[in-house]
């Protein structure tokens, strides 16, 4: 029993890692720039066909192709927000948000069908030679390939972390965040900001799209589902900590897995049980401020 | 310096500002007085680029400002610090003060300027490692003024710069913007302390409803009855 449940922790690590990488990228651009986007699942769907195609068609390694996966959805993302963001920054809060929500709604409804033409409805899966591996320790299996995703998670959210607290950009986008019009007052290019700021996002999205790929299976529709994940663990740490979300991501992920040994499929459920009540006791949410 | 010439500015449907004119000359500091609502915000708002204009026009050393994004405007060296002082309260003191310094030219030079502002306040220093927004009032409008240095602004427009502090420390808010202009930075000055701004300023500007109804030097507005009568509360 106890190894059952140690193997099912470890597993829960391997999936929560997954939660908080979906998550960061969302909370980023929802603290940053007051929108909320339904279509970030999207772009990790997009992220891991891209790293499907990179490995079916040039045989290059997932892992080594990451960075090209991140620069490409860098890319994607920000000519996504100049093409159909860009113009809300205008806008007053409640009204941003609201009109964010129907773009990311037709993001949601239209990337899908894109890549239903370019790669099937099939499930896909992104199978380097070694996936599958795996080596035990004191009789827990670990996989190869979940333990550099848990790996290459901790690496994206140290150094978005390290970004946004080091660097004279990073502290601008911090700055963007709490106060745009004294951001203006400083010589910050804030569209710019918010352009770069969400490119960062998807490309973390795109970043968990290839571990989606290599750890579960991709197909055109799996985007809500990322956007839901990303969500539940977004209301549970809070607006506006990186390591937050990514703990919170690790919180829901464990508690799935473990949930699963005693209720079966239904512990699905668990993640918008938490959500709820959460909501009702903690809107702030476990990492946020008051 | 800068010549803002007969703007006219609006609040989504609402006129806020009719055919205003301003001008400002080289190292003068110099005062919009008027009752709350006035237009004033308006007036320093429009000149920073936050608010379009309807018409009009801004120069400022012969550039026009009033088709320039804000952040162009700041490179020109027009800096304001607005009214709440609008700090980065989560960020720590330092790192308001760096964002001072956002851009290109002054951020080459702040090895120089963040000892000047250190040494203009010293508990800036002591405080460098807080976070903005746990400082009272009057710590605040230092830090504001101070990360408007940072930028080493050419013009420093200072909008309310009293609001809700304590008599004394206006006081010392009011001498450090005395030190700067006469250190070489032209000064515009929003106000409703009028009183207090017209000894401060060498000219000054009333503004009621949008219009500008006023203006001269400082002194002969401060005798001056009608002024007396509407603000001074000594008619």
């Amino acid at each position: 029993m106890i190894a059952l449940v140690a193997q099912t922790f470890v597993n829960g690590i391997n999936v929560g890692a997954l939660y908080g990488l979906a998550a960061v990228g969302l909370s980023l651009t929802f603290g940053v720039m007051k929108i909320l986007n339904i279509g970030h699942g999207e772009f990790l769907m997009v992220g891991g066909y891209v790293a499907f195609w990179m490995l079916r068609l040039a045989g290059i390694d997932p892992f080594i192709g990451l960075p090209i996966v991140a620069v490409v959805l860098f890319l994607f993302g920000a000519v996504s927000y100049k093409l159909f963001f860009s113009t809300l920054s205008g806008f007053h809060e409640e009204q941003k948000i609201k009109n964010s929500l129907l773009i990311g709604f037709g993001l949601f409804l239209v990337f899908p069908q894109i890549a239903r033409l370019l790669w099937t409805g099939d499930e896909r899966a992104i199978t380097p030679f070694y996936s599958g591996g795996s080596f035990p320790i004191l009789g827990i299996r670990f996989g190869y390939v979940p333990l550099a995703g848990v790996l290459v998670a901790v690496i994206v959210i140290l150094a978005l972390h390290l970004f946004l607290k080091k660097t004279y950009f990073g502290k601008s986008v911090r700055g963007t965040s709490e106060n745009w019009k004294a951001a203006k007052l400083m010589g910050i290019n804030v569209n710019r900001t918010y352009m770069i700021t969400f490119g960062i996002g998807t490309a973390i999205a795109g970043v968990a799209g290839i571990l989606v790929g290599l750890t579960q299976s991709l197909s055109p529709g799996v985007g809500m589902e990322w956007t839901l994940k990303a969500l539940i663990v977004v209301v549970l740490a809070g607006i506006g900590s990186v390591g937050g979300a990514f703990f919170a991501g690790l919180i829901l992920g464990v508690l799935e897995a473990v949930g699963a040994i005693f209720m079966g499929p239904y512990a699905v459920a668990l993640g918008l049980v938490i959500f709820l009540v959460i909501l009702m006791f903690r809107p702030q949410g476990l990492f946020g401020k008051a | 310096m800068l010549e803002v010439e007969n703007i006219d500015v609006y609040h989504g449907q609402i006129q806020a500002l009719w055919q205003v004119s301003l001008k400002i000359a080289d190292g003068e500091l110099v005062a919009l007085v008027g009752a709350n609502g006035a237009g004033k915000s308006t007036i320093v708002e429009s000149i920073s680029g936050l608010l379009p204009l309807a018409g009009g026009s801004i120069g400022f050393n012969g550039v026009r400002l009033d088709k320039a994004p804000a952040h162009k405007i700041v490179e020109q060296g027009v800096c304001l610090i607005p009214e709440e002082r609008g700090l980065f309260p989560g960020l720590s003191v330092l790192e308001n003060l760096e964002l001072g310094a956002f851009l290109p030219e002054s951020r080459k030079v702040r090895a120089e300027t963040l000892p000047f502002v250190f040494d203009l306040f010293p508990v800036l220093e002591s405080r460098k490692d807080q976070k903005a927004g746990t400082m009272s009032g009057g710590e605040q409008q230092m830090l504001a003024i101070a990360r408007a240095l940072m930028s080493k602004p050419k013009l420093l427009m200072c909008d309310e710069p009293s609001l809700g502090l304590a008599p004394i420390v206006v006081k010392s808010i009011f001498k450090v913007i005395k030190q700067i202009n006469q250190a070489g930075v032209s000064v515009l000055l929003v106000e409703q302390n009028v009183k207090a701004a017209l000894s401060l300023a060498k000219r000054a500007y009333i503004i009621e409803n949008g219009h500008v109804t006023g203006e001269g030097e400082a002194q002969s507005l401060l005798n001056d009855e009608k002024v007396k009568d509407a603000y001074l509360g000594t008619g």
